[in-house]
């Protein structure tokens, strides 16, 4: 459960955090100020009060999904502003000149952002990106609060019945650290691969 | 343009604000409403607290857990302190902390101090066993099911109450009437209670929905999230009574006796809470703190309290 809801809640944030960055971006200023007060929003309001917020009030006004579902788009709409700001740190690496040229060539906004910026951009930012999804793998033991049965409510369970705290937790971080680390190696091979020589 | 960009966020951080502080304010007004902490029970508990008993000095003798107590001059005490009737905290004084279990920790304090002064810890399921065994605590009183494998780990004094886990539906629910009819449904307990344990070896079909606090489980249950909401049958007594969403269907349909936690191995120290125990009994005590706290909900009849090292585990 605990990588289902990381590997969907992952894509998803990566997804809907590039989108946020181009609107932040673009050349129209109510997109770049929706993208600005979504990103203040999302990451000066802390998580469990999102998920708490979602679960709970969402209801009460008429919208009711199954709980991983909302726990999942809780968590990529809330990591998508910080994958966001790494994204727009990337495209700000991406040279000026670039893209006057692509510009100069004819492109459009779309069209140099699609093949000059944004491939660009992501190259720069993969181990800060990786480093977020690191901070999701924590994040996702907050769904234990709010009844979703993952890796956190597995290790409550058994320690319930056994009484074992500081064996089970240390074996729960033991796991939570191995995807984390798995996480850090494929980033930092990913990063290599794909470093932009400049 | 510096300013613009400071108006926006201070106007963003107000709305933030507001409607935070909101959230919060409807949460401590809940807290208010809630029964058994009307200042007439608050009364009563003082008259039983002036006529309690006090342990004679041979029972504390030098070494002993009970003079190193008396000597710090207070009891230190975890609870979960967010049980109505069993263990709440006053969210406007942190002091003042009322229930079952509660008032019984501060007769223990009185029995060893004299007087009712007690430090509360807040405790959970995960931290219960590691508080007594570091010393933090003296004793863990709050709804402790005793159990032979966590006696492998804690010493038990007790049981001092037999509570059961009952069934809750909404209102309008009529298909569940029990435990019985909890086979593939989804299931709302709540993380650290036995239900965890219990209701799949009852039901192992039933699909389980952990959450963190009781009004958050009984919210999942109004709302529609899960099925049923299995727990305590005093506890939903006492939310069934303030709810009218919801109701409790069916007998308990298990034994859960509750102990109070000690440091495993301190046998002087257990003997001495088992005196102590048998002594609330005999004077009547017992029934009086029942009946301030957890009888002034439902329409339960005075149970009979439970012979004391009667179950495996105590």
């Amino acid at each position: 459960m605990t990588m289902l809801i990381l590997v969907t809640a992952g894509i998803g944030s990566i997804a809907l955090g590039a989108i946020v960055t181009v609107a932040r971006i673009s050349p129209l200023q109510v997109l770049r100020s929706a993208a600005f007060l979504y990103v203040q929003f999302f990451v000066n309001v802390p998580l469990l009060a999102l998920l708490i917020l979602a679960v709970f009030a969402l209801p009460a006004a008429g919208f009711i999904l199954p709980l991983v579902p909302t726990i999942i788009i809780v968590l990529a709409v809330y990591e998508a502003a910080y994958v966001s700001e790494a994204l727009r740190s990337g495209v700000n690496t991406v040279p000026q000149g670039q893209i006057e040229a692509a510009r100069a060539l004819g492109l459009t906004f779309g069209k140099s952002l699609r093949w000059v910026i944004v491939p660009q951009a992501f190259r720069s930012v993969i181990q800060p990106l990786g480093n977020i999804m690191i901070a999701l793998v924590m994040n996702t033991s907050l769904a234990a609060v709010v009844g979703v049965i993952e890796l956190t409510a597995h290790v409550n369970k058994i320690n319930f019945d056994y009484a074992q705290p500081v064996l089970l937790y240390t074996t729960g971080g033991l796991i939570y650290m191995a995807i984390a680390l798995t996480i850090g190696l494929l980033t930092g091979r990913l990063e290599r691969k794909l470093v932009i020589a400049r | 343009m510096h300013m613009g960009a400071m108006t926006r966020r201070t106007a963003l951080a107000t709305a933030v604000a507001a409607s935070l502080s909101l959230a919060l304010s409807a949460c401590s007004m809940d807290q208010m409403a809630l029964p058994g902490t009307s200042s007439t029970s608050h009364d009563a508990m003082e008259a039983i607290y002036k006529s309690a008993p006090v342990a004679k000095p041979e029972l504390i003798l030098p070494g002993w857990t009970m003079e190193t107590i008396k000597k710090r001059g207070k009891l230190v005490v975890a609870s979960a302190l967010d049980a109505p009737l069993v263990s709440q905290q006053n969210p406007a004084n942190p002091q003042d902390v009322d229930g079952f279990d509660a008032d019984l920790a501060k007769l223990l304090a009185i029995y060893i101090l004299g007087k009712p002064e007690v430090e509360w810890v807040p405790s959970t399921a995960e931290t219960r066993e590691a508080l007594l065994s570091n010393g933090t605590v003296d004793v863990v009183f709050g709804t402790y099911t005793i159990t032979t494998k966590r006696a492998q780990q804690v010493s038990f004094a007790g049981p001092y109450f037999m509570s059961g886990l009952a069934v809750a539906v909404k209102s309008d629910n009529t298909t569940i009437k029990g435990a019985e009819d909890l086979a593939s449904k989804n299931v709302i307990v709540q993380t650290g209670a036995p239900s965890v344990t219990r209701v799949p070896e009852k039901v192992p079909t039933a699909k389980l929905m952990p959450f963190a606090t009781t009004p958050g489980s009984v919210q999942a249950l109004v709302q529609g999230r899960g099925d049923a909401f299995v727990q305590d049958y005093v506890l939903l007594a006492s939310q069934s009574s303030t709810n009218k969403d919801i109701k409790v269907v069916g007998a308990p349909f298990t034994e859960e006796p509750y102990g109070v936690g000690l440091k495993h191995g301190d046998a002087e120290f257990k003997t001495f809470v088992n005196t102590w125990l048998s002594t609330m009994q005999e004077q009547g005590i017992w029934s009086k703190v029942w009946k301030n706290t957890l009888g002034t909900v439902g329409d339960t009849p005075m149970p009979t309290p439970p012979a004391i090292g009667s179950v495996p585990g105590s």
